[in-house]
């Protein structure tokens, strides 16, 4: 059967007279333009933790403010660094392989003092061709690369310029886990002092995916909302 | 919280300043008609030079311009939304008042596109015949009451005419010109169909816009504006002023809606109906557009001015008027008032623009119905009534118990709720059921 709008209810001689009606819809608007007009709306960014006040608008005005991504925003990809600076990253190529777009390319080199430990001559991700799909952080053995940056691709004026390298993936919070291979077995190509103190600060790996896995220490969307926030302060009150 | 204290002194002080700014316009016009006493010539004259400055070009102008960013951040306020806030002074919005200078800019470094086959000195005359009888228009509607300043009994009034409202009807119908001009000079078909279409609305609601005052006519017994305003301070029974909205409910309406129509706007707007045909001014570039479009702010408060000085009490601040009698002197008194008129004046500007933002647009049928078959036998009927209750009681005060009883029919009509809306039986579920169990 097929199916049968329902029809208009006729009119009665109210609505035909046409002006009470148009008086009832201009009253609407009127009171909206008053609640408009004396309640500001509130400007918190993170739109959950808005104040239900008179206003109706919610807006959020977009550069200024931002509202804050969740904590498994999945943003730029990052290589993680120990913490002596150089990545966590072995060369086994398990990103590589797991990424459907294809658009990681690693070339493996050994270090010269090290007979066992392999790094990445080249880690490059090439931002255009990535899907944002996450497999490659499901994928790392190491977590050594992760997309905890919370931030987005940056436009650019070439497609050179998206074409990642371990130069500019390598930043972000260092990390080292009580289990790190280098760690136990103590590796020439970090000086014994620096051994130390990666050793002392190291981790215990966490035993389910939580937040802290995919998030830096230290590093909280909530936290770069704020200092928006205060950015945006100061540029207003400043002047 | 801020917002609200900040909106409320607002709200207080834009008639304060309205009524500190006509004192200094009271002041210059007595002076300048004593100035010209003094050289021998008529004071009229230096009194009608300020009155054309101030009237005419500043208030009038003024308030049109601020209109056009007013319609944008209004309508946004209505709608829930935030509206023109780029351009930043130190830090702030200022409410959208900058983005003025930006429009003007923009407007006046336009291009000048010319079509090549249009008639070349129409098409150059017509914005000025759209924009003149609308500029011109507020020049009989009285600001401010007569006072005595430095020896002349002046007010804020262009021109005293005993044709009074007759003079509005007649600049009125002028600005049909404007637009039918605009329409044939550009020689396109859509500006053709938007002049055609404006003519035929305009003409139209003239014949209602001049049966509704009709009865204020009768009422007050004069057809000069500031006699109306002054005949509205008198008390009915010591305590109902004779305001236009107490006597002719009927004939506030039908006046605010034909007049509406005259402005062409929305719903009123199918010569310009831009997602139709473009209107009228589809070939003007700039400033040329501009004009006309400047035209219809215009028009909106001249016809909130003489809402007012008709209606709802002219210059008469209606509260606290004999207190205030007493207590200010004579130009203070003449200030307040003028304050209170431009203070209606702008809360009925503001009333037209939600009007604008509520309605969608007419079909083109259903303005000639509203016109022919609904306002003009309802502005018929409301003068015969008024003349025979004006001839019956020409103390008023029968016209004024059959206009409160209007009043109160309109506003009961309008305030009981409509058929309680059933989402039900209308959309969903409900009715699909009832129609699967009819059949």
């Amino acid at each position: 059967m097929p199916y049968e709008l329902p029809k208009d209810q006729p009119l009665d001689i109210r609505e035909r007279l046409y002006f009470p009606e148009a008086f009832r819809g201009v009253g609407i608007l009127m009171k909206q333009f008053l609640r408009n007009f004396f309640f500001g709306r509130d400007p918190n960014p993170d739109i959950l933790a808005r104040r239900d006040g008179l206003s109706g608008n919610v807006t959020v005005q977009y550069p200024e403010e931002r509202v804050p991504y969740p904590p498994a925003y999945r943003g730029l990809h990052r290589l993680v660094p120990r913490e002596d600076g150089k990545p966590r990253c072995v060369a086994c190529y398990m990103c590589a392989t797991a990424c459907p777009a294809q658009c990681i390319y690693i070339e493996a080199g050994e270090y010269p003092d090290d007979p066992v430990e392999k790094y990445p001559v080249k880690f490059v991700i090439d931002e255009l061709r990535c899907v944002v799909c996450g497999f490659c952080v499901e994928a790392c053995p190491k977590d050594a690369i992760r997309m905890d940056s919370g931030e987005h691709a940056p436009p650019s004026y070439t497609r050179a310029a998206q074409i990642w390298d371990e130069k500019r993936l390598l930043r972000g919070a260092p990390v080292s886990y009580q289990y790190d291979p280098w760690l136990r077995r103590g590796s020439p190509s970090i000086p014994p002092e620096k051994l130390a103190e990666m050793r002392a600060r190291a981790r215990p790996f966490p035993a389910n995916a939580t937040d802290e896995y995919t998030q830096t220490p230290g590093f909280s969307v909530r936290a770069l909302a704020a200092e928006a926030r205060e950015r945006l302060e100061r540029a207003s009150g400043g002047k | 919280m801020r917002r609200f204290v900040g909106m409320v002194i607002f709200a207080i002080l834009v008639p304060v300043v309205l009524a500190v700014i006509s004192y200094g316009v009271y002041l210059a016009v007595g002076g300048l008609a004593a100035a010209f006493a003094n050289q021998g010539w008529p004071w009229q004259y230096g009194a009608a030079i300020v009155n054309v400055v101030f009237v005419l070009l500043v208030f009038q102008m003024v308030t049109a311009s601020a209109l056009t960013v007013g319609e944008r951040k209004w309508s946004a306020m209505i709608q829930n939304r935030v509206g023109p806030n780029r351009i930043r002074v130190f830090g702030s919005s200022l409410g959208g008042m900058p983005f003025l200078i930006a429009d003007a800019l923009k407007m006046l470094t336009k291009e000048n596109i010319e079509p090549a086959k249009r008639s070349k000195i129409l098409f150059d005359l017509a914005p000025m015949l759209a924009f003149a009888p609308a500029f011109a228009l507020i020049a009989v509607v009285p600001l401010g009451p007569p006072v005595n300043v430095f020896g002349h009994e002046v007010s804020l009034q262009v021109a005293q005419l005993d044709a009074g409202l007759l003079y509005v009807f007649a600049s009125a119908s002028l600005a049909v010109y404007g637009t039918a001009i605009a329409g044939w000079a550009s020689n396109n078909k859509l500006a053709m169909l938007g002049a055609v279409r404006a003519s035929s609305q305009m003409i139209s609601y003239e014949v209602s816009l001049g049966l509704a005052l009709v009865g204020s006519m009768m009422a007050y017994q004069t057809i000069r504006l500031e006699d109306m305003a002054v005949a509205q301070g008198q008390l009915l029974w010591g305590w109902l002023p004779a305001l236009g909205i107490f006597l002719q409910p009927v004939g506030a309406i039908v006046f605010f809606v034909s007049s509406f129509a005259e402005t062409k706007r929305t719903p009123f707007d199918l010569p310009e109906g831009e997602s139709e045909i473009v209107g009228y001014f589809v070939e003007y570039p700039g400033m040329k557009f501009g004009m006309m479009m400047l035209a219809e702010f215009i028009e909106i408060v001249v016809l909130a001015a003489i809402t007012t000085a008709i209606f709802f009490g002219g210059w008469h601040p209606v509260f606290f008027e004999g207190w205030l009698r007493e207590h200010l002197n004579p130009i203070g008194f003449a200030a307040v008032c003028a304050g209170a008129f431009l203070g209606k004046t702008l809360i009925l500007c503001w009333v037209q623009l939600v009007i604008r933002w509520t309605l969608p647009r007419f079909r083109f049928d259903q303005i000639q119905t509203l016109c022919w078959k609904m306002m003009l036998p309802v502005a018929l009927a409301n003068t015969f009534l008024t003349g025979a209750l004006v001839l019956w009681d020409p103390s008023l005060h029968a016209l004024a118990i059959v206009g409160l009883l209007q009043l109160g029919a309109i506003v009961l009509v309008t305030l009981t709720a409509a058929r309680a809306p059933d989402p039900a039986a209308a959309h969903g579920h409900g009715a699909h059921a009832a129609h699967a169990t009819g059949h």
